[in-house]
């Protein structure tokens, strides 16, 4: 795992340093552009008909054509009003996620300071009413004492609710039900420490302890525990569940974004004015960077909201490595992301109506589907097998498998880069196959394209169009 | 100079495009006109790379266009080509800046076309708000945002209004005396005979005429309007060897002459028959030259 930190640590400092220079680049091209503009000031006659025009063709403050495709694709969907909403959504139910669980355990039977009636038969000697005490006090149940007169009466008093539980001549505790079940108003915290320290003090007795030696013994500080292999907590279990929860659910929208966009471009038929200037690979890339950077950035918005909220409010969900788990299961969003978009892409470019498209989205949502479910049981269980440990291997399985198996810390550092290398290779197969497809259907109208139709020998992959959208050549 | 060498392309057995060549002079505007089916589109998506060719190229002043040629010329496809939920500026500064222009330059050229396009004030309107023929408008000025070297406009005019073609017709002569390419496909012939100098015609993607607009009207068989007082069944022309009446309105007979027949010989036959109170040469409209290349 500290393997995993530097490597995050260098990707986040060459992340700044690329920024640096490109920013460092535009600077100087922005005070070129500047003199240039100057120079041209000073010539207003110069310029003929194009003579304007073509300077700014060479114009550094472009970004261009990818940086341009993908500025508007940022734009239009941060301006979307279903955006907006949807990540103001996840970010509520993420720290509803956080804050519930919290306020559940330190208000919940589990430790918490609930009011416990304790009925008491046969009374307590004062050594076992310091113990009573002691247990109370790590608890933190504010304990009320109820004299009761028979073992009947007690019995009763647990039978309709008055008393949650009892202590019978200082050598037993009774309750009506066992403290566990969730009907039950006993805090089993307080019925475990009660029985214990009952069974201490009893035991002392039969030793024949001085108080000074029963004290030595009640002092007793356990020893440390070492473990040689990490393994997860359950508190790093649950935040790799709510990742993996979260993980589907952008990957599965990201992925949407793609398939409606490329599929909006070809039927709105915008993609031919495109195409008429930039490359198909050009409009492709800048449309799965732009919408990367924007899932990526809600992705980081939500993650650190996370860290934020679990911090504020010392949520268990986020101790540990718990912090870790969130992290790699970023690097897994974006690796997937950057694998299945292109799947996505391939597929819009295919249709051209929305019928069209559910279609094709069906059989691509099933491997993200099935990995999803398999990754879930999992990280919910804490015990994988072979066959799960292989598809943390394949790129259409390996975002949630890898996710899952890092969450319960049943990954080496090679594992999880031997992972990661696998997928970015399998992205560049996929990027390129998905490319082939995307060329040669986007500029098909009609009818829906069909794989057979782009492979057959004698069709070319490159950018062609059904003669004139229909049976005709116009 | 636009050039179009021996382009071919086939669609499955559909023969789209057939050995096709013709050319566009800077500063021209061109009507580019065939029946539906000829290959109009074909050619024009081949100029920009979005039909693959079988054979055949497309030069530019000379040289193989590529993508920095393209990234000059302005393109206006038959099925407009807009993103419906963007607004009308901001769409036209992001093709402006995708043809190279930067972004103040964009803005700049967005402003200057709105305002000539009188869409000026539905600028931040949403492409899917604006009627077709202000969306026919919006198309236009993106095609010409980077002030293109070479406009290439798929059916610029259909499903116009007469002001509308009137404005789209003033921008493109004022763009081809500006020293612009214009090649324009259109089926309204009256129209394209307004607005052009050059016409080029195919069918079943071969050319099948092409020339100035004055050459082709006044080429080909001469016609004649004789209108001779009294006469209401041109009878004394259709005894004429070599001439063909082709229509009769009124006392005015349009008559077709043979190369072989000399027209003082119509004249006189006339002039035989009545007095004739008009005797001139009929250019042929377009329409006409039209069906004749196409026959």
């Amino acid at each position: 795992m500290k393997v995993l930190y530097i490597a995050l640590a260098a990707w986040a400092l060459a992340a700044v340093r690329i920024f640096m220079f490109v920013r460092k680049r535009r600077g100087r091209a922005a005070a070129a552009s500047a003199a240039e503009s100057s120079r041209a000031g000073s010539d207003p006659g110069g310029a003929g008909y194009f003579g304007r025009w073509t300077r700014a063709w060479a114009s550094p403050d472009r970004l261009g054509d990818v940086g341009e495709i993908a500025m508007r694709e940022i734009k239009e969907r941060l301006r979307g009003r279903i955006f907006r909403i949807g990540t103001l959504l996840i970010l509520i139910v993420v720290a509803l996620a956080i804050i519930i669980p919290k306020l559940s355990s330190s208000g919940g039977g589990g430790g918490g300071s609930t009011v416990q009636t304790v009925g008491v038969l046969g009374g307590l000697s004062p050594g076992a009413k310091q113990v009573v005490e002691a247990a109370t006090a790590t608890t933190k149940d504010k304990v009320t004492f109820s004299p009761e007169s028979s073992l009947a009466v007690t019995k009763t008093a647990l039978r309709t609710g008055k008393l949650d539980m009892a202590i019978i001549d200082g050598d037993e505790v009774l309750l009506y039900e066992p403290a566990a079940l969730a009907s039950s108003p006993a805090d089993p915290t307080l019925v475990q420490n009660l029985a214990a320290y009952l069974g201490l003090l009893s035991a002392y007795h039969s030793a024949r302890l001085t108080p000074a030696q029963a004290g030595t013994v009640t002092g007793a500080a356990p020893v440390p525990v070492r473990t040689m292999k990490p393994g997860s907590t359950s508190a790093t279990k649950s935040t790799s569940v709510v990742g993996l929860v979260l993980l589907f659910f952008m990957l599965t929208q990201y992925c949407t974004w793609i398939l409606i966009g490329v599929m909006q471009e070809k039927s709105s038929r915008v993609v031919e004015v495109l195409l008429a200037t930039v490359r198909p690979i050009q409009l492709l890339g800048g449309k799965v960077l732009g919408i990367g950077l924007v899932a990526l950035g809600q992705a980081a918005l939500v993650v650190g909201f996370a860290l934020v909220v679990g911090k504020a409010v010392g949520s268990d969900l986020l101790n540990g490595t718990a912090p870790l788990v969130l992290l790699c299961e970023l690097l897994w969003l974006v690796l997937g992301y950057a694998f299945y978009c292109w799947v996505y892409a391939a597929a819009g470019s295919m249709a051209e109506r929305q019928d069209q498209v559910q279609t094709l989205a069906l059989p691509l949502s099933i491997p993200i589907l099935l990995a999803y479910i398999f990754s879930i049981t999992v990280a919910s269980s804490g015990s994988s097998d072979v066959f799960f440990k292989v598809l943390a291997y394949v790129p259409l399985t390996a975002p949630f498998c890898m996710s899952a198996l890092v969450g319960l810390g049943q990954v080496t550092w090679w594992e999880f880069v031997c992972s990661v290398l696998i997928t970015i290779a399998g992205t560049v197969g996929m990027a390129t196959f998905a490319a082939r497809i995307y060329r040669g259907a986007v500029l098909r109208t009609g009818a829906r394209v069909h794989f057979r139709e782009l492979f057959v020998r004698g069709q070319r992959p490159g950018p062609q169009l059904s003669p004139a959208s229909g049976d005709s050549a116009e | 100079m636009l050039e179009l060498n021996g382009l071919r392309r086939t669609y499955g057995s559909i023969l789209a495009l057939d050995d096709l060549s013709f050319q566009v002079p800077a500063g021209r505007v061109v009507g580019f006109l065939g029946p539906n089916g000829a290959g109009k589109t074909t050619t024009m998506r081949a100029i920009f790379g979005l039909t693959e060719l079988d054979a055949g190229s497309v030069r530019w002043n000379g040289a193989p266009v590529g993508q920095a040629e393209r990234r000059r010329f302005g393109y206006m496809p038959e099925e407009r080509g807009l993103y419906p939920g963007m607004r009308v500026g901001e769409q036209i500064e992001y093709l402006g800046r995708l043809h190279g222009l930067n972004a103040s330059g964009a803005t700049a050229a967005t402003t200057t076309w709105l305002e000539r396009l009188e869409i000026a004030d539905r600028r931040d309107s949403k492409v899917e708000t604006l009627s077709h023929g202000n969306q026919q408008r919006v198309q236009l000025a993106a095609a010409l945002v980077h002030q293109p070297e070479l406009l290439v406009l798929d059916e610029p005019l259909s499903g116009l209004d007469p002001t509308g073609i009137d404005a789209i017709g003033k921008v493109l002569l004022d763009q081809a005396r500006a020293g612009c390419c214009v090649l324009f496909s259109s089926h309204q012939l009256d129209q394209v005979e307004d607005l052009c100098e050059q016409v080029t015609i195919i069918d079943h993607g071969r050319l099948v005429a092409s020339g100035t607009v004055d050459e082709l009207e006044t080429s080909g068989t001469q016609r004649l309007v004789v209108r001779v007082e009294g006469d209401r069944t041109a009878s004394w022309a259709r005894s004429i060897p070599g001439v063909t009446v082709s229509e009769v309105k009124g006392s005015a007979a349009r008559l077709v002459l043979a190369d072989s027949v000399n027209s003082d010989d119509v004249l006189r036959a006339a002039m035989h028959a009545g007095r004739v109170t008009e005797f001139s040469f009929e250019r042929r409209r377009l329409s006409e030259v039209f069906r004749e290349a196409l026959a």
